[in-house]
């Protein structure tokens, strides 16, 4: 339930933290060792050696997402993604499962908008073993009809079950009216309208098209010597073929301008769920530490302005958070909370009030301090498993960072000063140009939240899909 | 991150489950002390990264409550929160905070647990804090007035924003006649309303006594600074009377008990819950093994049987949490649109009848102590994983020690062992059978 919350909740930390680690004392975080290589067909392969728990992470990181799907077939590279285990070359679904769960394996794959990823982690007597399903399910998916078809249609039931849970479906109605044509708008694992459009080959054509050595990064941390492990890997892989990938072309968002308000109708809805902000940064955006310790200070932690005023000062919720979802181009930035149908009006109203504030009155020498604490303390445990380490090895891989992103990060946080948190405050902050999205009960509250936008839309929970977001229908907003 | 204050009978659970085979290179030094006004401190020294996690459980939870204050020791884990003596109203969170760490807490239906995440730089201000909140808390009537809405919003979000969390509540209270596992630990809304400062102070009295508590710390320390900080903070907090015994046991169930469910839904779910003995019962390592049979992986039996191959369920998972008296095994079924809720029960007989006359394989068996010695490893690679882990077995087995041997006490049971549980509890009388219809919109008021 915890896990729950923190993931539906509050990505903030986990989405803006780039996570260090190793063994130091407390003073400058500092990456451990690693080793770089490329494969001769182009894969990238980094392996860092940990022997203190006899577990070994791998993350995969294919350089094609859901951005990539086909127009009407948003979803493709989710199927894709979640296929690879069901079915190879030399294994049924079936038989993968009871050999990955047979050794206590674990095994997740899934789309980004950006990217497609792998996450497994197994026993390190087992390392074999799991290199060899793993490689398989990258290399060999066989994409079988059944399978497609028993898949998609948990995918269609699944949405409609995420239905019942606001929570659990806000971000894709925020996104799809915040990004209107952009590829960003797209939800990840489809719609209603997309899925009865899916077909098995769409989903092989996106793995044809995007899988290739060059466009994948392979981290491998735990208990294994480098040398025996590189060997394992290069034998499992060495034999795939390089081949061209086409590029996929996400453009710069345009930030919203002026106000507008989408409510989405569930008439069972005893609390008001909404997201309110605009477009945000890039992973790779100069001063996204900067922005991280405003962030905290802002909403990013439990005594942040936003939690202070909606849940410890006046309890009009059991949380609210702000969050920065940094992408390959600029992700989404939200406030995000829930309260009571009645106090739909006070929490709204409360939350652009905090917003206010932090532009009128900027942040103390004090509140910036303690931010910068927060984040280095922090940031250790973040990072502490192998499967965290590869994580954040693949991670830094895939946006063109390196290590100077964890070495230089204490000093660089250390030097921040008032005028810069000043500056990210009006530089970061929308407060004229704002999306509202709101899953409630419009009877109750449509009325009234009329106030907060020139333009205001009403859809029914029950409407298929999120949004519209075919770029050749023409503009949207 | 923030996620704070939660209540939950499933967390602690998950943990010792799978704690299962500890290899015996895989015991670690654990140092304790008992304090002279009875706490027991744990502690076990890694220095990996320079952080520590202390965990404190108390042996208080909605087990030890009464009708109408329903969900007070939940509510009272927000207070925990809201201010003590030298520690004002928000300041708790402010100082932890701006030392670098964080914290959470968690309520179950025994316990209600303390989690404080931070550099070992904070080491000393997080046991002033502790022991200041400990010994010293503060009722100011204006915060329990702002924390009741907290706590209502929260009760919203995962009972009645979640269909789940809605039938869940439905079939514990329908499975428990006498025993206060009943009600919800969240409590029933009109409770949440109606609690007093008395009840609260009532609360405290009962729950927070030192000597009612266990608390363990690891990462960057050193067992004897934990302990000198220990004796000097918190063994002079006075002991008292810890809670009454919960004598309740709840009577055998002598017949199945259906509840339904009707609200605005897309789609239906079931649950099924059977009684089963506590977490320190013998049986526990059966049951436990049972359950990875079942339920965990693709290749478990019910997902291949329920969402692979009939393709009658969107999803099923459930389990038994570790628990101070006779719980659940629950299994809960998302039944695929258009499938009847029966159908997935029928199945689901099936398979639990299958236990009762085929010996599992011995494959499937190794399988089982092989996933549970993967999850103890994984458990075990974090500060934070150690630190609950640790307490869970103190509190829930009796002995943190019970950890080290759980490879032996899996490796004991048999298959006739999981053949006799099953025609033991898996049996119609023992059941209780909750399912959510849903209806297409919302009835006119």
């Amino acid at each position: 339930m915890k896990r729950l919350l923190q993931i539906l909740l509050f990505i903030t930390a986990a989405l803006s933290m780039a996570g260090t680690a190793g063994a130091q004392a407390a003073g400058t975080l500092k990456m451990p060792a690693y080793k770089k290589t490329r494969l001769k067909n182009g894969m990238t392969l980094l392996l860092m050696e940990r022997h203190s728990v006899p577990l070994i992470g791998f993350q995969v990181i294919v350089r094609a997402g859901s951005a990539g799907d086909p127009e009407h077939k948003e979803g493709a590279a989710f199927m894709a993604a979640s296929l690879l285990r069901k079915g190879t070359k030399t294994r049924n679904a079936e038989q993968f499962a009871a050999e990955l769960d047979f050794i206590g394996g674990t095994f997740s794959s899934f789309a980004n908008a950006d990217s497609s990823e792998i996450a497994a982690e197994f026993v390190a007597k087992d390392a074999a073993k799991g290199l060899d399903l793993l490689s398989e399910a990258l290399l060999h998916p066989a994409f079988p009809q059944d399978e497609f078809n028993k898949l998609l249609k948990q995918r269609i039931d699944g949405l409609k079950a995420a239905k019942d849970q606001a929570q659990g479906v806000i971000g894709a109605y925020y996104n799809a009216y915040l990004f209107g044509r952009h590829p960003y708008a797209r939800p990840t694992t489809g719609d209603e309208n997309s899925l009865a459009a899916i077909t098995r080959d769409d989903a092989q054509k996106f793995y044809q098209a995007y899988y290739t050595p060059a466009n994948t990064i392979l981290a491998v941390a735990g208990d294994f010597s480098t040398a025996d492990m590189e060997k394992m890997v290069a034998q499992k892989f060495e034999g795939w073929a390089a081949r061209p990938a086409p590029a996929i072309s996400v453009p710069e968002p345009a930030p919203v301008t002026g106000k507008r308000l989408l409510l989405i109708d569930k008439p069972d809805s005893t609390q008001t769920y909404f997201r309110i902000g605009n477009i945000g940064i890039t992973r790779t955006n100069p001063d996204r530490l900067y922005i991280e310790v405003v962030n905290t200070l802002f909403g990013g932690r439990f005594t942040s302005m936003i939690n202070s005023e909606l849940r410890i000062k006046s309890g009009l919720t059991y949380g609210a958070s702000s969050f920065f979802d940094r992408r390959k181009v600029r992700g989404p930035f939200a406030i995000a909370t829930f309260t009571k149908n009645a106090t739909t009006i006070q929490a709204i109203d409360k939350t652009l009030e905090v917003l206010r504030s932090l532009h009128e009155k900027s942040v103390t020498a004090e509140d910036l301090q303690s931010a910068k604490n927060y984040i280095l303390g922090q940031f250790p445990p973040t990072v502490e498993t192998s499967q965290q380490l590869a994580g954040l090895m693949a991670e830094l891989e895939f946006y063109g960072l390196d290590d100077r992103e964890i070495n230089d990060m204490t000093a660089k946080i250390n030097a921040m000063t008032l005028a810069d948190a000043k500056r990210i405050i009006q530089q970061y902050y929308p407060q004229e140009n704002l999306v509202f999205v709101l899953i409630g009960k419009a009877s109750e509250i449509g009325d009234a939240v009329k106030k907060y936008a020139s333009k205001m839309e009403v859809r029914s929970i029950n409407d298929p899909g999120f949004g519209s977001y075919a770029a050749s229908e023409g503009p949207y907003h | 991150m923030n996620s704070r204050k939660i209540f939950s009978s499933t967390i602690v659970a998950a943990l010792a489950l799978f704690l299962a085979a500890s290899a015996s290179a895989q015991t670690f030094d654990v140092k304790t002390r008992m304090l002279k006004n009875g706490m027991k401190v744990l502690v076990q020294e890694d220095h990996t990264i320079p952080n520590v996690a202390v965990y404190i459980f108390y042996r208080v939870g909605s087990r030890n409550e009464r009708p109408g204050t329903t969900g007070l020791s939940h509510f009272f884990e927000h207070m925990m929160f809201n201010g003590s003596k030298k520690y004002g109203p928000g300041e708790f969170d402010r100082t932890m905070e701006a030392a670098g760490g964080s914290n959470n807490a968690y309520t179950s239906h025994d316990l209600t647990v303390y989690q404080d995440w931070f550099p070992r730089s904070a080491l000393d201000l997080i046991f002033d804090l502790e022991a200041d909140r400990i010994e010293n808390l503060s009722f100011d009537p204006e915060k329990i007035a702002s924390e009741r809405g907290v706590v209502a919003s929260e009760r919203r979000l995962r009972v009645e924003g979640s269909n789940f969390g809605l039938l869940n509540e439905q079939l514990w209270a329908a499975a428990y006649t006498a025993h206060t596992y009943q009600w919800p630990v969240v409590g029933w809304m009109v409770d949440i309303d109606n609690w007093t400062m008395e009840d609260l102070r009532h609360h405290f009295e009962m729950g927070y006594s030192p000597s009612n508590a266990t608390m363990v710390v690891v990462g960057d320390v050193t067992p004897v600074e934990i302990f000198q900080l220990a004796e000097k903070k918190l063994e002079p907090i006075a002991a008292h009377a810890p809670p009454a015994k919960v004598t309740t046991r709840e009577p055998d169930q002598l017949g199945e008990r259906r509840v339904t469910v009707r609200k605005f839904a897309q789609l239906p779910i079931l649950m099924v819950g059977y009684h089963v003995p506590e977490a320190a019962a013998p049986e526990y390592y059966a049951l436990a093994l049972l359950e990875t049979i079942m339920l965990s992986g693709q290749s478990s039996r019910l997902y291949k049987r329920l969402v692979d191959k009939d393709q009658l369920a969107l999803s099923i998972n459930g389990g038994m949490d570790e628990a101070l008296d006779p719980t659940l095994f629950e299994f809960t079924a998302q039944p695929k649109a258009g499938v009847d809720a029966a159908a997935v029960e029928k199945a689901l007989y099936e398979e639990l009848d299958r236990l009762k006359t085929e010996l599992v394989s011995d494959q499937e068996l190794e399988k089982a102590r092989n996933i549970a010695l993967a999850a103890f490893y994984r458990q075990m690679s974090t500060i934070s994983g150690r630190a609950n882990t640790l307490g869970a077995y103190e509190v829930f087995h009796g002995d943190y020690h019970k950890l080290f041997t759980a490879t032996a006490s899996y490796s004991q049971v048999t298959k006739e062992d999981l053949r006799s549980m099953a025609k033991k509890y898996f049996i119609e009388k023992n059941r209780t059978v909750a399912t959510l219809i849903p209806e297409s919109a919302e009835p006119a008021k």
